[in-house]
């Protein structure tokens, strides 16, 4: 470490070398934290298959590992990546529950990966299969977004209004509580997990499921959107729509966001049934 | 050139929409109707039960319930045709009941496979309820059928011995058995199904309020069987007891004391 | 082959790359945005406490100006920012909020009357005015004079993110997931487009478009710990580093205070913004004995430095994952953080099973400082261009505006993210439509060919090398070498190890050999990239001798007015070097309307002043005094004059103060 010629800097320059020391240190206890002895081996089984490629053909394949303090499937399935198959796929986007990119069957329950903590399987063994209802990519890799794309552009998921907003004027204001309803209903992370859950949906691939039913409740009370209960019937007013709901509400108490899947669906299907 | 009428339904059926470009009101109406004859069906088959159950206090007491449907506090005697007529139209929605249901059965195999996969891997309480529910249904089209046929047929033949003969010696037991089964879970489920579809008894907290419901269900299919095997079982003691005069009619007891 | 044309090609799908697929689309052009992951996965739905924008609505942020915020942010990037962009972006920010409110956004709004809030850990009630009732609320953020941060509970850039995503598709802006960029067509100093691969059955695709935009996010991935998003890995400035454009400031890398240990994931700012506070192993709050003024809520760069040095002095949290300090918001109470801050609780929940409702230590959240932001970038002029290549344009967090300098304020980057979009998606928009499509397909087809050629070669290699062990030597170097204490033998070190790995790249074994959706063959690819993006960082933090916002160097201690009041320009000469070439740009004292002086927080007495700010403070001072009958806009217009377009500049109304 070069010095300065300022003196008075010296004592608090050797204060901070020691920190980057506490830094290191940490690193150090983390990699042996990581090889502790004693932990538990588990086992992850995951189907693999590559549609795109026509000389794979689906297996179930084993992989053994440590167990580490605090262990996700993302971090599982990040080190088996790295040492046991580089070969396996999956999404993992902000591994913090927020972007839904991870939603996976675990031990036959659809749930984000990056929220499940291997400690939570007593027995060690985990199965991990793709999320059904949505074209699998590889392995454990769905292709949600084409699903949810198309849902969002058929429930014409967005704000229809004949107002114009001038955005250099003071914005239409909106009842708290009116703004907090909108919010609660606008948490949806499009991860597909209510979808996979939709018995519906398992055998009927044009339902719009929960996610999309959800999204026209938002709009319908959000403020800023003019249009009718007989507009969104247009949407959502047949059997691919909300008559195709069963009520089931796997999609209420798989979703990763407890959304009131249920009061919201019952909301809508009370307002369709009247139109 | 000139404009025939055209057919509001080759339209809708070609274009997916009604001439005026706008999704056909029928689905709703549809929707609507499955849970309203559902919910006619299941408030049916609790009174159904209460009254059949009657013979559980006294076959007097069943006969004076059978004659006030026969309308006996009219006319003398009663006469079977109001019951002829109630069971026509318990007939009548339950059919359409079932033709309404039918959509959303798994209809060719892939679909039978990818519901039965899913509810397995899945292992979710409401789910495994709602295969129930498509088993117990699947069964009552025949089950629930015959039942209906036959006692539309035997219209005036309800009371004490009627019935216990045609539960003992003609054994109808065996398919009341399944029937009790069969309809006990079925509609029980159903109202449970209702509630939480259209969001009734729903007291903010949909979640605990869901509980409630399904605790209240659970209560309910349990005393519905137990009460329709008591009342099968009095009914198979009776018929047994009566096979030999299998045929005669009970008379009430205050009369002239038929014994 | 497979080529596609489009008028707009913009890479990358969060929010700056929707709002200006937006800006694009409005003005009639076709556009492509290519993502790779589905759009409302990008990692700006991560952005949880809020956006700032000086909306003034709230009794606690009266009298917030854009002459306010302006100010913050240029102390906040301690004087390395561009001040001309961080008018246009003050001037631009309110009019961003309102527009998105209009789109859905469901931004939290203010209830007319009392209300409690946690003040400097006390209960205080404020009272909200009458006319404010269902106007967007805001809340205090670090490095603010004035609650300025608008928001939608703990889920900000979540709302911001859908509803910008569905009014894009309200538009027919063609969104094309799963599809990754990995190499730029440029010709004779213009680019045409970009070679895409195809994630979901790995075919290549040539996209050629009038104008090409980057908005890839940032590099946090380079480090160990970062609480970025695992795409956040920089191949969108790999990849214009490899068609020759300059990066800006690339060694300007912000650590967040209160990532949550050991996952890394980040605890919003808003924590401390709603009245959180930091403590230590005896549960003692020790932001005040640093920073009296601004306390736990002062500028990210000061409170990492001063949580680490905290710890330094013993008084860190001891852990099997090493020392930390504690977060606690449970003196915010429980219904407040129910309703405010339900990620939080969640995150703090699930992965570490601690309820921070939970009233006193028991609800206290284990934090350490990581790798949060970047600051750096490829360098683009205001209108958004690269300085060196035509028709390649960069807006949000993968781009050098420089709106940040060497600090960014929370809150500043969604912001950021969504105004870059409206003023650089608009001057891009001008680009594409006053330009036309004038490649020889020749040129495209060798390009694709080479991307070809290159994933073959990188399949044929037969060497000793691992990717994975460069790939996690690279991040262990960055994070111990080029952390937040930063030094001359450690980043030397960083420099020389990271061009070796480089090399060593060049030497691995694939064991799959096939093309299509390869794991293995991602990473061969895209390691090479990371280590040109670490080196842009590793060696401009070593050739930066002195300290400046996030760049703190233990051995230059002083922020050096005199030498660095410059922009770091990095940029790979030669397609076989090992390291990037460095040049300066040199910011202009006599231009800015706030010269450099004493940021209000940090050290005091720390900078080397460069006589030319007192001489400018005293020529601004003069034009004040010569316009003291003028308007704010006609001073500021006076001192430092600044291009935007007609929309943008205009006057932002706001409750109770006269037009």
């Amino acid at each position: 470490m070069s010095k300065t010629e300022d003196a008075s800097l010296e004592k608090q320059e050797q204060n901070i070398g020691k920190v980057e020391d506490v830094v290191k240190k940490s690193e150090l206890v983390l990699e042996k934290e990581m090889s502790i002895d004693g932990s538990r081996e588990i086992t992850i089984t995951s189907l693999k298959y590559n549609p795109s490629n026509p000389n794979s053909k689906p297996e179930f394949v084993d992989y053994k590992l440590r167990e580490t303090p605090g262990m996700t499937l993302y971090i599982a399935l990040t080190k088996i990546k790295a040492t046991l198959d580089n070969d396996l796929s999956s999404d993992f986007v902000c591994r913090a529950g927020i972007c839904g990119a991870c939603g996976m069957l675990v031990n036959g329950r659809p749930q984000l990966a990056c929220k499940t903590l291997t400690s939570d399987f007593e027995s060690g063994k985990i199965e991990l299969l793709p999320l059904p209802t949505f074209k699998l990519i590889k392995d454990l890799s769905v292709d949600t977004g084409t699903w949810m794309k198309n849902m969002s552009l058929r429930v014409n998921s967005w704000i229809v209004s004949k107002e114009k907003t001038d955005i250099s004027k003071i914005e239409k204001p909106v009842e708290p509580k009116v703004a907090d309803e909108v919010f609660e209903l606008d948490r949806c992370i499009e991860c597909g997990i209510c979808v996979a859950s939709c018995s519906t949906a398992i055998m009927r691939e044009d339902f719009v499921g929960a996610v999309g039913l959800n999204r026209v409740a938002r709009f319908q009370i959000d403020p800023h959107d003019t249009r009718t209960d007989e507009d969104f019937y247009e949407i959502i007013g047949d059997d691919d729509g909300i008559f195709g709901c069963m009520s089931l509400l796997a999609c209420e108490d798989h979703c990763p966001k407890n959304l009131s899947l249920q009061s919201k669906i019952a909301y809508m299907r009370r307002k369709m049934v009247n139109v | 050139m000139s404009k025939t009428n055209i057919n509001e339904n080759i339209v809708e059926s070609l274009i997916g929409t009604t001439i005026e470009k706008k999704k056909s009101r029928i689905p709703a109406r549809l929707d609507f109707l499955q849970s309203a004859t559902g919910l006619f069906l299941a408030v049916f088959m609790i009174f159904h039960m209460l009254f059949v159950s009657s013979i559980l206090i006294s076959k007097d007491f069943m006969l004076s319930v059978t004659k006030a449907f026969e309308l006996s506090f009219l006319f003398e005697g009663g006469s079977t045709i109001p019951v002829f007529i109630a069971i026509s139209v318990v007939f009548a929605v339950f059919i359409f009941h079932a033709f309404l249901a039918l959509r959303k059965f798994p209809i060719n195999y892939r679909q039978f496979l990818r519901l039965k996969t899913h509810s397995n891997l899945m292992k979710h309480s409401d789910t495994n309820l709602w295969i129930v529910q498509i088993t117990t249904g699947f069964a009552l089209f025949f089950l629930g059928s015959i039942h209906l046929y036959t006692m539309l047929t035997n219209s005036g033949n309800i009371g004490p011995y009627a019935s216990a003969d045609r539960v003992y010696s003609d054994y109808m037991w065996m398919l009341y058995i399944l029937l009790l089964i069969a309809v006990e879970f079925h509609g029980a489920i159903g109202l449970y199904r209702l509630s939480v579809k259209w969001g009734w008894f729903d007291s903010g907290d949909a979640k605990e309020s869901r509980r409630r419901l399904k605790r209240v269900k659970m209560i309910m299919t349990v005393v519905m069987l137990l009460l329709g095997a008591m009342t099968l079982i009095a009914y198979m003691k009776i018929g047994y007891e009566h096979q030999a005069n299998y045929g005669e009619r009970y008379t009430l007891s205050s009369n002239i004391g038929d014994k | 082959m497979d080529i596609r044309y489009t008028d707009a090609l913009i890479i990358g799908g969060g929010l700056a790359g929707l709002r200006s697929a937006i800006a694009t689309t409005s003005k009639g052009l076709d556009t492509i945005v290519l993502s790779l992951v589905p759009v409302k996965r990008s990692h700006s739905a991560a952005a949880q406490g809020g956006m700032q924008a000086s909306l003034g609505n709230t009794i606690m942020s009266e009298g917030d100006n854009e002459d306010v915020h302006f100010a913050d942010t240029v102390k906040g990037s301690d004087w390395g920012c561009d001040q001309e962009v961080a008018r246009m972006f003050v001037n631009t920010a309110p009019k961003a909020i309102r527009e998105l409110a209009s789109w859905g956004v469901p931004w939290t709004r203010i209830g007319k009357g009392d209300r409690d809030v946690v003040i400097n850990t006390k209960k205080t009630t404020i009272t909200e005015k009458d006319e404010a009732h269902g106007l967007i609320n805001a809340r205090d953020f670090g490095g603010t004079k004035k609650w300025r941060t608008c928001y939608t509970s703990d889920a900000t850039g979540h709302t911001m993110l859908y509803a910008v995503a569905n009014e894009a598709m309200r538009r027919g802006v063609v969104i094309e997931d799963k599809k990754e960029a990995i190499s730029l067509i440029v010709e004779d100093g213009r680019c045409y487009g970009a070679i895409v691969r195809d994630l979901k059955n790995g075919g290549l695709i040539a996209y050629v478009a009038k104008g090409t935009m980057l908005a890839t996010g940032g590099y946090g991935r380079i480090y160990k710990q970062s609480t970025n998003a695992t795409i956040c890995k920089g191949t969108g400035h790999a990849i214009a580093l490899e068609a020759g454009a300059y990066m800006g400031n690339m060694e300007a890398v912000q650590f967040h205070p209160t990532p949550i240990v050991p996952s890394g994931i980040l605890l919003t700012e808003g924590c401390r913004g709603d009245g959180g506070v930091l403590r230590d192993k005896d549960g003692y709050r020790f932001m005040p004995d640093y920073e009296p003024e601004k306390k736990d809520l002062a500028s990210r760069d000061v409170v990492s430095r001063r949580m680490l040095e905290h710890i330094r002095k013993g008084k860190g949290v001891p852990s099997p994952y090493g020392d930390h300090l504690w977060l606690d918001i449970s003196i915010l109470g429980r219904e407040h953080i129910e309703k405010n801050l339900r990620d939080v609780q969640e995150i703090s929940k699930t992965f570490n099973g601690i309820d921070p409702a939970d009233e006193g230590e028991k609800g206290w959240m284990p934090v350490l400082p990581m790798q949060h932001y970047s600051m750096g970038g490829i360098r683009v002029t205001p209108k958004g261009e690269s300085v060196n290549i035509k028709g390649l344009f960069s807006a949000g967090e993968a781009a050098c505006w420089d709106l940040h300098g060497f600090n960014r304020l929370g809150g500043n980057s969604v912001s950021e993210a969504v105004v870059s979009g409206m003023i650089i998606g608009d001057y891009f928009a001008d680009f594409c439509s006053e330009h036309e499509i004038n490649i020889d397909t020749k040129v495209v087809e060798k390009a694709l060919k080479k991307q070809d050629d290159y994933l073959n070669e990188l399949l044929a290699m037969e060497g000793d090398e691992n990717i994975y062990d460069i790939k996690d030597e690279m991040r262990n170097i960055m994070q111990e070498n080029v952390g937040i204490f930063r030094n001359g033998k450690d980043l030397d070190y960083a420099v020389k190890r990271l061009s070796e790995l480089l090399v060593k790249s060049k030497n691995i074994t694939i064991t799959n050999k096939h093309r299509l959706l390869n794991p293995q063959l991602e990473e061969a690819y895209k390691v090479p990239m990371m280590l040109k993006v670490a080196l842009c960082v590793a060696k401009g933090a070593r050739e930066r001798t002195e300290s400046r916002g996030a760049h703190y160097r233990e051995d230059y201690p002083k922020r050096d007015d005199v030498n660095w009041l410059k922009r770091t320009i990095s940029y790979w000469a030669n397609e076989d070097d090992i390291e990037p070439t460095l040049q300066y740009e040199e910011l202009d004292i006599m231009k800015m309307e706030m010269p450099p002086a004493f940021r209000g927080y940090g050290k005091k007495g720390n900078t080397i002043e460069n006589p030319l700010s007192q001489k400018r403070q005293d020529e601004i001072d003069k034009i004040k005094e010569a316009n003291k009958d003028s308007n704010r806009y006609e001073i500021q217009d006076a001192i430092m004059p600044y291009e935007l377009q007609d929309e943008y500049k205009k006057v932002n109304e706001r409750i109770g103060v006269a037009q």
